[in-house]
């Protein structure tokens, strides 16, 4: 029996050992969990964009307009950290509203003019973004008594009060469309080449472009479903509420746009690997890479800067935050379109790469 | 071998196929002997590295393949057949040397290399998870079958293959040899002007050879080029109209069955068994003008003879005269297999673990 054991043991093993590539990706793993798993999520967050605008008619700068704005500047949750806000000065009302519409800012704060009998400040949040919300509150309301005014303060969630699951719901769209292009897309092209089939196709007239194409294409419109069918959850179950025809169409385009982006990519990296092994593990690597940095869980304001880099070269961090300014807040094309910009120059490059790189012959 | 001359080369006679117009005309009064031809393989060495070590798979081969023909590619495993087909069908990069199919050359013109030939790899390239059907249906727009038709053809192929009734089963669900079949006629579909057979027949059960075999000479009998590799000795015999025996990446011999035979000094194999032998007798069988060699082994003689069946009433009788009991006795015609002996000095059947080597020939 342990005769047995033992040559099982050594077959193994000589195997782990004899292959460098999937070593470094055992341990690549958990040391992604740790830098970046560790650091993406409740990281302490800071440098939260707020607007600060006097309500009119507009007199004179009050005292407690200019000090509230000095304090909100210097407020600090931790000692260490870098303030909490970064105030934006407006200079009236309606362009403050605009800019919190337009994504610029996740909150702004109106200080009473002195005509006002109840001297009531009012606070508008984006409600649409994890604990940012709380944090924004708290931070404000510790700005205001540190002034040592005593005003009451009057909070409105701008977007209506959004829970966890549908914050968290949205992320699992884009979440969604990586499992499906990873299993679907890429590790089809794989067994294809393990099984042989490849080399079927390679001997007839077909373009390694067609063969990308024709791929990239099968796993776009496998993952477009996906994402769809777990939209419908985020409708039917989380209770996400998609406010016009309109909006539906665009979360559409978008899951379209997003489902392109991420199949391109993982055909690229699938049409350079010809074990399934191999290509799994780095795959593994990259989805949790790019699914924690998305911002699908917490907020991307609350990680370090390094991993915010990773963000910006991040396609689900565009397809997230897309999906969340229209699912959540509403927010239509004129907010859009850069993620939409982005998704796209991300998919023509893994494109280009895909078919630049992919082997047309068995060396 | 002559130079071939790229520019000047015509092919005569295609027929099936069209060639790009303004070659036609103008080519047409330099026909030449080489017409023939059309494959041309020029030199064609192979090297495989892997870190330090080399592997010369192919080495400076060259050799014509006539229109029309059934060539076969023989040698033992890892004698560099598949190596050579692999070259020929565009999946790899020679180390050095050209090869023109048709009037393309492999490295250059491969895509249109690509258009004019078939291909039935060693290894199932078929989709198991989809029906014999489909399978076509897929490879028919890969190899751009007009979709008008394709159906057609599909099911003209299906029948040929005696498919018909399983078009619609899963590939997974066929056996090997309908597998097998299925993947030749799909290599034809297109009507290629060459098709590639890479060892057609492995792993196959005799009945089922016998049905693949009919297939073959069934599409030659379209006028299309067939290579063939095989390391059956049998298969090459029955099927090509000339074989090139490969080994260690050379090419030893190159010729029709009929005469690869002819090249061996030796005639006929007579092998008599006896219980106990007398030394005189031998030196009287090998002092008759007909036997080439005479040898012991085993409690058998081994004789090798020209026109043996004359022979062998002789040697009979002078065993007889000598009493001498004779236990068994064949004769059998010298197989390829014994040209391939003789030339590389070595043995076929050894380096195969696919099958046995079938004799041809009989005994008594």
């Amino acid at each position: 029996m342990l005769r047995g054991a033992i040559a099982i043991f050594r077959r193994d093993f000589k195997k782990f050992t004899s292959n460098p590539f999937m070593l470094i990706m055992t341990l690549a793993m958990p040391i992604m969990y740790l830098l970046i798993f560790g650091n993406a999520i409740g990281g302490t967050i800071t440098g939260i964009p707020i607007g600060a605008v006097q309500e009119q008619p507009y007199v004179h700068e009050t005292a407690l307009y200019s000090a509230g704005i000095d304090q909100l500047e210097r407020f600090h949750t931790q000692p260490d950290k870098p303030a909490l806000f970064h105030v934006r000065v407006f200079t009236g009302e309606p362009m403050a509203k605009k800019a919190l519409a337009d994504g610029e800012i996740m909150a702004y704060v109106v200080f009473p003019s002195d005509i006002e009998p109840a001297r009531t400040i009012r606070l508008y949040m984006d409600s649409s973004e994890y604990t940012v919300p709380a944090l924004v509150q708290s931070g404000i309301t510790g700005a205001i008594a540190a002034t040592g005014a005593k005003n009451p303060i009057e909070a409105v969630n701008v977007y209506g009060v959004i829970d966890y699951l549908q914050f968290f719901g949205v992320g699992v769209i884009v979440m969604a469309i990586f499992m499906t292009t990873m299993f679907g897309g890429g590790l089809a092209l794989i067994r294809d080449r393990e099984m042989g089939i490849i080399e079927g196709y390679f001997v007839t007239p077909v373009k390694r472009s067609s063969i990308i194409l024709g791929t990239i294409g099968s796993g776009t419109v496998k993952a477009f479903f996906a994402g769809f069918i777990i939209f419908l959850i985020d409708i039917f179950i989380a209770g996400v509420i998609i406010r016009s025809p309109d909006d539906f169409l665009l979360v559409l385009l978008v899951l379209f746009m997003t489902s392109i982006g991420v199949t391109s990519l993982v055909v690229s990296l699938a049409s350079r690997f010809s074990s399934q092994q191999e290509y799994s593990s780095v795959i593994a690597f990259f989805s949790l890479l790019l699914f924690m940095t998305s911002g699908a869980f917490y907020p991307v304001l609350g990680m370090p800067s390094w991993l915010r880099w990773i963000t910006v070269i991040n396609p689900e961090f565009y397809a997230v935050q897309a999906l969340r300014s229209i699912i959540l807040r509403g927010q239509g094309i004129s907010v859009i379109w850069f993620d939409l910009l982005a998704l796209a120059i991300f998919s023509a490059g893994a494109i280009a790469l895909g078919i630049m790189t992919y082997r047309r012959t068995l060396e | 071998m002559a130079e071939p001359d790229q520019g000047q080369v015509n092919n005569k006679g295609t027929g099936t196929v069209k060639k790009p117009d303004k070659r036609g005309q103008e080519t047409d009064n330099l026909v030449i002997a080489r017409d023939e031809n059309i494959i041309r393989i020029e030199h064609i060495s192979k090297i495989f590295r892997t870190g330090h070590h080399e592997v010369i798979a192919v080495n400076d081969v060259s050799f014509d393949v006539k229109k029309g023909e059934i060539f076969g590619l023989l040698g033992p495993n890892g004698a560099g057949k598949s190596t050579l087909i692999r070259i020929l069908t565009t999946l790899m990069k020679p180390t050095s040397g050209r090869a023109f199919l048709d009037i393309y050359e492999v490295t250059k013109d491969d895509e249109k290399v690509r258009g004019i030939i078939g291909v039935c790899p060693q290894n199932s390239t078929l989709d198991i998870e989809l029906t014999a059907y489909d399978n076509l249906e897929f490879y028919g727009k890969l190899v751009n079958v007009d979709d008008n038709l394709l159906d057609e053809r599909i099911w003209e192929l299906l029948k040929m293959a005696d498919l018909s009734d399983r078009a619609h089963s899963r590939v997974s669900t066929l056996s090997g040899g309908m597998r097998r079949k299925l993947e030749i006629v799909r290599a034809f579909l297109h009507r290629p002007l060459i098709l590639f057979l890479d060892e057609p027949t492995i792993g196959l059960d005799p009945e089922a050879r016998r049905e693949v075999w009919q297939q073959i000479s069934m599409l030659n009998t379209e006028k299309i080029t067939i290579i063939l590799t095989t390391h059956y000795m049998d298969e090459a015999e029955k099927l090509c109209e000339r074989i090139a025996f490969v080994d260690h990446g050379r090419l030893v011999s190159l010729d029709t069955p009929a005469n690869l035979k002819l090249a061996m000094p030796a005639g006929e194999l007579i092998e008599l068994g006896y219980d106990q032998m007398n030394d005189s007798i031998i030196s009287i069988i090998r002092n008759n003008h007909q036997v080439i060699s005479v040898e012991k082994k085993d409690g058998i003689l081994q004789i090798s003879a020209k026109n043996g069946s004359n022979l062998l009433p002789v040697l009979i009788a002078e065993f007889e005269k000598s009493a001498i009991t004779i236990t068994s006795i064949s004769i059998r015609s010298p197989s390829l297999e014994d040209v391939f002996l003789y030339l590389t000095g070595k043995k076929f059947g050894d380096m195969t673990s696919d099958g046995p080597v079938i004799h041809s020939g009989g005994s008594l």
